[in-house]
């Protein structure tokens, strides 16, 4: 049946759209149809209505026909109603609003919507259409004990209506093929069916389209100003056109560019899921956070005697704690005020810290910091390392006990006997002097035409004699007094009756004794280096006395010699040498010998001819270096005045690096029996260190500065040159540049 | 008197002396303010003596420097206590007598003998000088610097000449008789026993025997007698020497010498000794010190060491014991001179009983011959200072010989009279000694 007035009412749309002038009579027709098939529709939706006695919808429905009927007199507007009446009825006829009329105006001669008027008279308001039941908006369960259920405009009763049991609704779904299109109606307390006003707004609503059917969003615009003859031929301003009108803007440009870049650089992906967020969560769902509640603020600190404006006489400040109250910055002051004191509280001034006091409070509150607060709580004493105290490492050099003077020259080079007792020292005029450690009386001196390059005693106790470095030369020369055995024995290995056989391969070191009619004073025996080798600038003795070393000056090749004494013969250890030899040393107990170069230190195997390890000082020059007594530790000082200790067991790179000097390091020494070591440089000074060793691999040696021995002068800025122990006490004897030497004693 | 009525707080004292000036045992109340000037006053008006003598005052053994309430401050005496006050008579500023410069530094000085002075220089000469400071005579000893020299006393009293023993670099001590009013002289023996320098000689007081100590660590006990022969033979570098007669003539007479070989020989010093002494008016114990940090007792004529007194990392460098012989004073070279109680006995006492400090190494020390308090002591700074052993804090006079940095290697002091002898020659200088 709906099929069938679908497909006819299809047919009229198309009737209506092909031709809108249609003639009367088919439009009659068609409005009978119509009708018929409002009849129907309303047959339909009127069976729950036919249970009321009144309808007054009929009457409306009569009004319409009246008014069709109406409308047929207008012969003007008959063709358009009839049209409008046949798109009504392709909209399903039904309007809850007033219809409108498109009709063509006799003063334009263009279409124009017409509304039909409104009668200004009571039944106009749908407010006061006429519900049957008058109680108003009551709940209507008030009545619901009554057999009516309200009253009509009468005041007679309106019966309730007959309500039927669950099997009748079921089967008024089932024979009734409207019955889900009505709905229940309070105020009359039954089934009403919906009007088709009604239904077609809940389509519309269910289609998303808007509700007024009436309405059309899609209205074609109407131009008002653009077109043809709608051009403004006057300008509105007579303003010059503005170059932003003509120029592509560049503030346009640098957003699309930015967009550009972001899609080039791939930060805007297209088509990229928005969130993996479902659309609908449970906010509830997560657990809730086990976060402790943020503290509450802290209170402010409560004032004190002293910020009482008439505090006790102590709490008030003197003189100067105000003077240091005021010196000091506001971060680091104990307090941010000072005690004053008013006889009364009328002379209180204002407080002139206030705004400041509660602006800061609030930044406290805010958790705001103010003050970068560096203050570490650290005793800087804890910071110092814990050494020793130098009063408990006794004994050391303390003072000077005595002075030696040379004449003129200054003195490059001491030596001290194997016994402790003896002195030799060297300066620049050629002069030799033997002098007694304790007293500093000289006993005999020497003179040679050039000046002292090196000087060293012979180590071994049983002989007495000593090598003075001049220039081209290795002297040996015996002191005087000696005792009658060690005088002829050191005869007999300095001038031995029968030489020994001369080695194989020809040196070009000549050992030369000179004839024995020779006065005492003069060298038993002398070495003549290779001519132009220059000054000695060292002499070394191994442990034992028999060999020596000397470096020479000279630049170039051929600056190291080892001298043995027992068979007479030198032979240079290197073939060729890298960099110039500034020193060399023998081990104290292995066959190893230490030879500095102007930056490393090279430990080579004497025995198995060579290369140890590779020492790297970090010094840009070494001067001086010297090796502990027990062979595992070597200390190189620098020109430019560092001190590198060296743990051989340990590593190539210095153990320790100290830096007290303020010129250049000229001479090291470590004490041959106390924990000592020495050092002497070009600002005057010699300090002393404490230095022990230990036997475990596990604990780093302990060096600690124990004294800083001042006397020697500057002079053409050299200071101390070389500063060496006395054997068995800890006593220091040091030689400077002002020509003095000094005897240090505990 | 009148002044004990002054205001502010006084103090009852008691005065006693063993001055031939004594008080009445009366108490006095001395004002506290008092210092040393006010009460030598005092008693010297109290005993309302001619010409006045400056005293010293000993507060229980101790010299009053300051003030008498800063002395009770300092001690803790109560103001009601009464104090015990010994007086004595004030050592009198140093005066400077003559000074006698060498040609070298003279190593020991002696003014044992009335009426001269004799050294012993590092150039090897003994010389005499009288009071007149004239050179008597010059003998040379021997070719190396002498170290010490002691007059032996011979029991003849043989006025013209003297025995003297001297000690030196080359290994020997000498024996040499001079006389000290002409330039004649002889040696007559050489003591050969070690084999380092010798560093001091020393006799005892009867003149019997004789003591050296040498650098080797031994001490050689040596007799006074003068063998016929020579004990020890003569070496091969000697002979050498000998034979090339090289020498001067003068030398002749000292390698005429009889070669005189020790007694005994003390072992037992593990460095240098740099002293020996024979304990005050006996023979038998000798004292020693050294390098080693020690000082040893001796027992002389058997031979071994009787006691040890260590120290920690003093090397002495020389010892004298006082006039009581109970202490002993031995100068070190960290600047001090310990006390040390010969009378303990402890074999192994390491603390002294004070110690005298000094500005720069002490090099020698003299005590006085008559009292047990007085000690004069040279320094390598050139100062001889005098030290009363009751009041060791400060020096109780001092004063500077050849006005500066010269060393002071010897100092002698007999009869009032400081020989000083060092790197700039002699110095003599007067100063008084107490009777106490």
């Amino acid at each position: 049946m709906t099929a069938t007035g679908l497909t006819k009412n299809l047919k009229k749309r198309k009737e209506v759209d092909g031709e809108v002038q249609e003639p009367g009579p088919f439009a009659e027709t068609v409005g009978l149809e119509m009708l018929s098939d409002e009849e129907d529709e309303d047959g339909g939706s009127g069976s729950g209505d036919r249970e009321v006695d009144e309808f007054p919808e009929i009457d409306t429905r009569s009004d319409s026909e009246d008014e069709y009927e109406g409308s047929e007199d207008g012969s003007d507007e008959e063709d358009d109603e009839e049209s409008s009446e046949a798109s009504s009825d392709a909209d399903s006829g039904l309007h809850i609003f007033p219809e409108s009329k498109t009709i063509l105006s006799n003063i334009t001669g263009q279409l124009k919507h017409v509304y039909p008027e409104i009668e200004p008279d009571y039944d106009s308001d749908s407010s006061t259409e006429d519900a049957p039941n008058r109680v108003g908006n009551v709940p209507m369960h008030w009545y619901d004990d009554l057999p009516h259920i309200g009253y009509d405009m009468n005041g007679k009763q309106i019966l309730r209506p007959a309500r039927g049991d669950e099997l009748d609704k079921f089967l008024s779904t089932v024979e009734d093929p409207t019955s889900w299109t009505a709905a229940f109606d309070k105020t009359l307390q039954m089934d009403k069916p919906l009007t088709p006003e009604e239904l077609d707004i809940i389509r519309r609503l269910q289609a998303n389209e808007v509700p007024d059917p009436s309405y059309n969003p899609y209205e074609p615009t109407t131009e008002w100003f653009t077109g043809k003859g709608k051009e403004e031929v006057m300008p509105l301003t007579s303003a010059p056109e503005p170059k932003r009108r003509w120029v592509p803007s560049k503030w346009e440009k640098q957003k699309v560019m930015k967009i550009v870049r972001a899609i080039r650089q791939g930060r805007i992906v297209p088509f990229k899921p928005s969130s993996s967020k479902p659309q609908f969560y449970s906010i509830w769902a997560e657990p809730p956070s086990s976060h402790p509640p943020p503290l509450p603020a802290p209170k402010p600190r409560l004032p004190t005697h002293s910020e009482s404006y008439n505090p006790p006489e102590e709490y008030l400040p003197t003189d100067a704690e105000r003077a240091e109250w005021e010196a000091n910055d506001p971060e680091d002051r104990e307090k941010d005020y000072l005690p004053k004191k008013y006889s009364a509280l009328r002379l209180v001034p204002a407080y002139d810290r206030f705004i400041k006091e509660r602006f800061n409070r609030q930044l406290d509150l805010y958790l705001a910091p103010r003050v970068q607060r560096t203050k570490l709580n650290i005793d800087p004493n804890s910071l110092i390392p814990k050494l020793p105290s130098p009063n408990s490492l006794r004994p050391f050099p303390s003072y000077r006990s005595l002075r030696f003077s040379h004449d003129k020259g200054r003195v490059r080079c001491l030596s001290i006997s194997p016994d402790g007792a003896w002195t030799i020292s060297g300066d620049e005029d050629g002069v030799v002097s033997l002098w007694e450690v304790n007293v500093g009386r000289e006993v005999k001196r020497w003179k040679f035409d050039y000046k002292i390059g090196a000087l060293e005693w012979c180590p071994r106790l049983d002989i007495s004699f000593f090598v003075v470095g001049v220039e081209d030369k290795l002297l040996f020369l015996i002191p005087p007094h000696l005792p009658s055995a060690v005088f002829t024995l050191t005869k007999s290995v300095l001038a031995p009756a029968t030489l020994p056989p001369a080695p194989a391969t020809p040196s070009p070191i000549k050992w030369n004794t000179p004839p024995s009619s020779t006065s005492a004073d003069s060298p038993i025996l002398t070495i003549d280096l290779p001519s132009s080798s220059g000054v000695p600038r060292q002499i070394t003795w191994h442990r034992r006395g028999d060999y020596l070393a000397s470096v020479s000056s000279s630049e170039g090749q051929g600056g190291v010699w080892i001298h043995q004494i027992s068979k007479r013969h030198s032979q240079a250890p290197f073939k060729k040498i890298r960099g110039s030899v500034q020193l060399v040393l023998f081990h104290p107990l292995k066959p190893h010998f230490f030879v500095a170069t102007q930056r490393y230190v090279r430990l080579y195997n004497l025995a198995e001819q060579k290369l140890v390890k590779t020492l790297m000082p970090g010094i840009k020059w070494i001067s001086c270096m010297d090796v502990h007594p027990s062979g595992d530790h070597l200390i190189v000082g620098g020109y430019d005045r560092k001190l590198c200790w060296f743990d051989l067991e340990l590593s190539d790179k210095p153990y320790k690096i100290l830096r007290y000097h303020t010129r250049a390091l000229r001479s090291l020494q470590f004490h041959p029996t106390y924990p000592l070591f020495a050092s002497s440089s070009d600002d005057g000074a010699i300090q002393i260190f404490h230095s022990r060793v230990y036997n475990d691999l596990m604990t780093d040696p302990l060096i600690v500065p124990l004294k800083i021995l001042r006397g020697h002068e500057v002079k053409e800025g050299l200071g101390v040159l070389q500063v060496k122990w006395c054997y068995g006490q800890p006593w220091l004897v040091s030689a400077g540049a002002d020509g003095n030497v000094a005897v240090w004693c505990s | 008197m009148a002044s004990t009525s002054n205001v502010g707080p006084s103090h009852p004292v008691l005065f006693t002396t063993k001055t031939p000036y004594p008080l009445p045992s009366q108490k006095f109340m001395i004002p506290s303010t008092w210092k040393r000037y006010q009460l030598s006053q005092l008693i010297n008006k109290a005993l309302s003596l001619s010409k006045p003598i400056p005293f010293d005052f000993l507060v229980r053994g101790e010299i009053l420097r300051g003030s008498l309430g800063e002395w009770c401050a300092e001690k803790g005496a109560g103001e009601e206590e009464t104090l015990e006050i010994e007086y004595v008579e004030s050592v009198m500023p140093p005066e400077k007598m003559s000074s006698l410069p060498h040609e070298d530094w003279v190593s020991s000085v002696s003014c044992q003998i009335q009426g001269f002075f004799l050294t012993t220089s590092y150039d090897g000469h003994i010389r005499s000088f009288d009071y007149s400071q004239k050179l008597i005579n010059s003998t040379q000893a021997h070719f190396a610097p002498i170290s010490s020299l002691c007059v032996i006393p011979t029991s003849d009293s043989d006025s013209d000449s003297l025995l003297l023993a001297t000690s030196s670099h080359d290994l020997t001590g000498h024996l040499t008789k001079i006389s000290p009013a002409s330039s004649a002289s002889q040696s007559i023996a050489s003591l050969h026993l070690h084999t380092a320098p010798l560093s001091s000689i020393t006799t005892s007081h009867t003149g019997a025997h004789l003591l050296t100590s040498s650098w080797d660590g031994l001490i050689g006990v040596w007799d006074t007698t003068i063998p016929t022969t020579d004990e020890v033979p003569l070496d091969e570098v000697e002979r050498h020497d000998r034979d090339r007669k090289k020498r001067r003539k003068i030398a002749d007479d000292v390698e005429k010498a009889i070669r005189k070989a020790p007694v005994t020989v003390l072992k037992g010093h593990a460095a240098r000794v740099s002293k020996v002494v024979f304990g005050k008016d006996e023979t038998k114990v000798a004292y020693s010190c050294g390098f080693d940090s020690t000082v040893k007792m001796w027992d002389v004529e058997n031979g071994f060491c009787t006691n040890t007194i260590t120290a920690s990392e003093k090397p002495f460098l020389d010892l004298a014991i006082t006039s009581d012989g109970q202490t002993a004073l031995a100068a070190s070279t960290d600047r001090t001179i310990s006390l040390y109680d010969l009378r303990s006995t402890t074999t192994h006492s390491t603390t002294a009983i004070s110690t005298l400090k000094h500005a720069a190494t002490p090099s020698c020390i003299s005590p006085s011959a008559i009292s047990s308090y007085q000690v004069v002591s040279g320094a390598y700074d050139g100062i001889v200072r005098l030290w009363d052993l009751r009041s060791v804090k400060s020096v109780m006079a001092s004063f500077k010989t050849w006005d500066g940095e010269k060393k002071v290697l010897s100092v002698d002091w007999k009869r009032g009279v400081v020989g000083v002898g060092g790197e700039g020659g002699l110095e003599v200088w007067k100063i008084g000694e107490n009777n106490s």
